[in-house]
């Protein structure tokens, strides 16, 4: 059973505007913030759900919690309708949402155990998430509003993890986290996945989504424009390879599977290297070359290249 | 209903509802007190045709009797705006408030249904009010027998007064309530909630004050708080029945469109 599976589930927002209105009326017209999405989040997966600021990274995670009420198609969480059986989907997951807010007149320590009666669960990883995310038994004492944004999302990230629950639903979990905590929260997540807990992380950080998930699923305009392994994305970008000549006569290249775009000049050779790198270091072999230098291929290339043309902020207007 | 959500809520109102209860007991306190000492005095004046006789009514209380002064503590603005923290403050801020703030996202993420958080918030400001109008009564019976003057009004009634303050500013609460799940921000349900106030309050003391609008006063509210009326045993059933109504449409309003509505994310 997958932890999310949707099929076709779409959200509009406002209403389609009648044919004819008054001229001082001015019609806010169909906004479409998800719109056929089908996608399935398999147990025990770390999913990166990306996509710019207004594509429908919320809109999702809130149909999926029973915020929103989806406007067409379906969707379900370990078996569970997200329409009929919302109270039941909340109690097998955990939910950092983006920017999160606190009751500031709490402490720290207070609002964890509130939270976790709320729940009606154990707060059993709580000190281990503390202790990782360096939350001190002083530091819970405080009230939040004497919280940095960092801290509050440390409580953010304790809040939503602490019940140990079976999908953790974390919307721009790194926000506010420096170098640091943002490893700790890594290695956090890693085991989490090791201990078979599925997550599902929505961010527009293309490195930590690289870094951390198994598959990513990308939408523009509440559309899913790509959904595939992180590795398999990866592998099919297109890799800068620059050399540099030691002598005279340039490696013959042309025609080697995976290479394009190759240009001397003053020494250099440059070029594009796409899948399997073993023709082109064969092609190489016993070439006059000095230096050589591979870089990786990047989320964030892949993420640009489905955004070209388009207006990354966008949300497509009917009507 | 919410257990954790219930402990909360009112151990985060505590301090607000012990200070409301004793500033309304010492308000109630007054009106008994005013009576015992001055209440033969204003009659005189009353009687000697200095002030015209309409103006001895406000909202349905005097000073010239022990039921007539503690219906006048009720009525004054004085226990309508500490009763209001509540009935109208609280109820307001209990959703649409905790949504523009953000802090609603976190409560429902919990495995909590809306109507469970709903009824568990409805439960707890009729919990308030209760104890705000109870601390009224027991200020005003507390002062009528330190001042003697208790005798003038049968205690087996206090009850039935108690029942339509509550039926009153319940059917505020259930009003400000409906309108908190209705809206994503503070201010339309807020606005809407005092303006009804406000209105009502406005044409029942109008009414009361100038015969001519006192046609104006079935449509507010207030209108159906008969304290005075209760104490001398002439409480007429249509108001208890009428605040009642009023608590039941809300509550069912609220129960029908909070479930049902999109939470959009805070802005």
């Amino acid at each position: 059973m997958d932890a999310i599976e949707t099929a076709g589930l779409t959200k509009h927002y406002g209403h389609r505007p009648p044919p004819i209105h008054p001229p001082f009326v001015h019609p806010t017209g169909l906004v479409r913030a998800l719109d056929d999405l089908s996608i399935s989040v398999h147990e025990g997966e770390i999913f990166g759900f990306l996509g710019p600021n207004g594509a429908g990274k919320s809109t999702m995670i809130r149909l999926l919690l029973g915020f929103l009420h989806p406007t067409g198609g379906k969707a379900s969480v370990f078996g569970l309708d997200i329409v009929r059986d919302s109270v039941a989907i909340r109690r097998q997951v955990g939910y950092l949402p983006g920017g999160i807010a606190l009751y500031d007149s709490m402490t720290g320590v207070r609002l964890l155990d509130y939270l976790a009666e709320l729940t009606g669960l154990p707060p059993v990883r709580r000190n281990e998430l503390c202790d990782r995310l360096e939350l001190s038994t002083r530091t819970l004492r405080r009230p939040v509003r004497d919280y940095s944004r960092g801290m509050r999302q440390k409580i953010g990230i304790v809040q939503a993890l602490q019940h140990d629950p079976p999908l953790a639903i974390l919307d721009e979990p790194t926000e506010g986290l420096d170098p640091l905590m943002q490893r700790a929260f890594y290695g956090i997540l890693d085991d989490l996945k090791a201990a078979g807990r599925t997550i599902f992380f929505s961010s527009h950080v293309l490195s930590e989504v690289e870094r951390v998930c198994d598959r990513v699923a990308i939408i523009r305009s509440g559309r899913l424009v790509a959904l595939e392994d992180v590795a398999k994305l990866l592998d099919r970008r297109k890799r800068n390879v620059e050399m540099r000549l030691s002598g005279p006569g340039t490696p013959a290249l042309e025609g080697v599977p995976g290479v394009s775009g190759l240009k001397v000049a003053d020494g250099r050779a440059t070029l594009q290297l796409e899948g399997d790198v073993g023709p082109f270091l064969r092609a190489i072999a016993g070439a006059p070359i000095s230096d050589l230098t591979i870089e990786p291929a990047h989320l964030e290339e892949a993420f640009l290249e489905y955004y070209a043309d388009h207006d990354p902020g966008d949300v497509e207007m009917v009507g | 209903m919410n257990l954790p959500l219930l402990k909360r809520t009112w151990r985060s109102n505590a301090f607000r509802l012990v200070v409301i209860c004793l500033a309304l007991a010492g308000w109630g306190s007054l009106g008994p007190i005013i009576y015992s000492q001055f209440g033969a005095t204003f009659r005189e004046l009353v009687e000697s045709g200095v002030f015209p006789e309409a103006m001895t009514s406000f909202g349905g209380g005097d000073v010239f009797s022990l039921p007539g002064s503690i219906a006048l503590g009720f009525v004054h603005p004085i226990a309508i705006i500490l009763l209001s923290v509540f009935a109208v403050g609280f109820s307001t801020n209990a959703f649409a408030g905790e949504r523009q703030r953000g802090t609603l996202e976190i409560l429902l993420a919990r495995p909590i249904s809306r109507r469970g958080a709903y009824l568990t918030i409805l439960v707890s400001v009729f919990g308030f009010i209760a104890l705000a109008l109870a601390a009224y009564l027991v200020g005003s019976v507390t002062s009528a027998s330190l001042f003697d003057v208790i005798d003038e009004i049968d205690p087996s009634l206090l009850p039935l007064v108690w029942v339509n303050g509550l039926l009153l500013f319940g059917s505020f609460a259930a009003i400000a309530l409906a309108a908190s799940v209705s809206f994503d921000r503070l201010a339309p349900a807020l606005g809407i909630t005092l303006a009804l106030l406000l209105v009502g309050y406005f044409f029942e003391i109008l009414g009361s004050l100038w015969p001519d609008a006192a046609f104006l006063q079935p449509y507010s509210l207030f209108h159906y708080l008969q304290t005075r009326d209760i104490l001398v045993g002439e409480a007429d059933a249509f108001g208890f029945l009428l605040l009642g109504a009023v608590i039941v449409v809300s509550v069912v309003y609220a129960l029908i469109v909070f479930p049902r509505r999109d939470i959009a994310a805070p802005s």
